[in-house]
């Protein structure tokens, strides 16, 4: 229970650290819709097909507005020496972690519910057809991302290309989880429910935020405290 | 390991090649060489994380510069299998990257420890550099099979032919022990660049 409560005071300081500043969130969502527009110049948004890749494209611009968020998960502590306070803290590593990947978590999925219509909008998907399978999906798929994020984000704090790294870092691993998120949201916003032959997908989205959460809680206090 | 030793490992690996020759000259039919060098590769790969875990165990830089070595040697191996299983696909279809699953995989694991040597490269503190690399060799193993899992489950037809025969497991020692060779002499390369860095260090 004591570490739930640090976890939670953690996120939601991190939360309104955000929400005052707005820097990542806004920066985000503007990058999601540049790229949501530029897309409409590689192909016709209106053709057919478009349906087909539209799994494809709305997880490229989420993990590519995502990154932008996590970004800033750890570099927002160096002003001040703010993380060293924080390992000081008498919090320990993983609820440090996990409290900053929750608040990762609900700022990229907001980032998200805001791009998915504005996506179904200009590429005309009905994407509510089948729209709690599409929110576990996308709930499955961002813990994972924002996971593998914050790991990142906590490795690439003191180097002076951080935002070129995390990017290198974070989407070679994701590789599985975001396969699996595409196939399932391109079958979801198609209008299918998940048959036996995605569920295996799902499967494996589970399995890779639970080996990754597993780990990244195992290995965190090492990386923080070195 | 001694010098002697290193050659005689040398003067095995090439007479073992050597001695397989059959099986070279109907190498286009059969699969070059990509089986063996992937495999030799997923060794160093193993060998990268043990090293990677006995690092973050015991803090003995000896650890991280073996799992620097492997990382390396392992990464070269798997290159040499993904340009080799190219050709192949390329003989047989006239199309060099056709999506096949095996080297698909091969690729994504290929760019994860790519990005443990650029994460090893832009960290500046050597105890930090250390232990980010390890942890983050520990991340990309356990990523392996589910990339090739998934990639199997992608395109599942896929797949360029190659079994394990026997000539192919005597082409996987030798190539393991010319890995070992480099990986002993760059191990070596890693401990001496360490110790000139620590000296002018503690000059400054």
């Amino acid at each position: 229970m004591q570490i739930l409560r640090q976890v939670w005071v953690v996120a939601v300081k991190d939360l309104r650290a955000e929400l005052r500043t707005k820097e990542a969130i806004n920066s985000s969502l503007a990058f999601a819709l540049v790229i949501l527009l530029m897309f409409s110049y590689a192909f016709d948004p209106l053709a057919d097909t478009t349906r087909e890749m539209s799994g494809g494209l709305l997880w490229i611009v989420f993990a590519f507005a995502g990154t932008l968020v996590l970004n800033r998960s750890f570099a927002r502590e160096l002003p001040n020496d703010c993380l060293d306070g924080l390992i000081a803290a008498p919090v320990s590593g993983g609820a440090l972690f996990l409290g900053k990947a929750v608040a990762n978590f609900l700022l990229v999925l907001a980032v998200q519910l805001v791009s998915l219509p504005v996506f179904g909008v200009f590429y005309s998907v009905p994407w509510t057809k089948q729209l709690p399978e599409l929110l576990l999906v996308m709930v499955l798929g961002t813990w994972g991302l924002t996971i593998v994020g914050t790991v990142s984000s906590a490795l690439t704090v003191n180097i002076r290309l951080r935002e070129l790294m995390l990017p290198m870092l974070t989407y070679p691993i994701m590789f599985p989880a975001l396969l699996g998120a595409m196939q399932l949201t391109a079958h979801l916003v198609g209008g299918n429910p998940i048959d036996e032959e995605h569920f295996g997908w799902l499967k494996m989205m589970i399995g890779f935020d639970v080996i990754y959460t597993a780990v990244s809680l195992v290995l965190v206090e090492t990386i923080l405290v070195g | 390991m001694g010098n002697k030793l290193l050659i005689v490992l040398g003067v095995v690996a090439i007479a073992l090649l050597a001695l397989n020759h059959d099986s070279f000259t109907s190498a286009r039919e059969e699969g070059f060489f990509y089986i063996p060098l992937a495999g030799t590769a997923a060794i160093a790969a193993v060998a990268s994380l043990a090293a990677s875990i006995a690092f973050l165990r015991t803090r003995n830089f000896r650890f991280d510069a073996a799992a620097v070595a492997a990382t390396e040697v392992g990464l070269a191996f798997l290159a040499a299998a993904i340009v080799n299983g190219c050709c192949l696909t390329g003989y047989a279809s006239g199309r060099f990257w056709s999506w096949d699953s095996g080297l698909t995989a091969a690729l994504v694991c290929w760019l994860l420890y790519a990005a443990y040597l650029m994460l090893r490269q832009a960290v500046e503190e050597p105890t930090q550099r250390a232990t980010f690399a390890a942890a983050w060799s520990i991340f990309a193993f356990l990523d392996m099979p589910l990339v090739v899992v998934a990639m199997n489950w992608w395109k599942p037809g896929v797949h360029i032919p190659g079994d394990w025969t026997g000539a192919r497991v005597c082409h996987l020692v030798a190539l393991t022990m010319i890995a070992l060779l480099m990986a002993t002499v760059r191990m070596r390369q890693e401990e001496a660049r360490r110790e000139i860095d620590s000296l002018r260090r503690s000059a400054q």
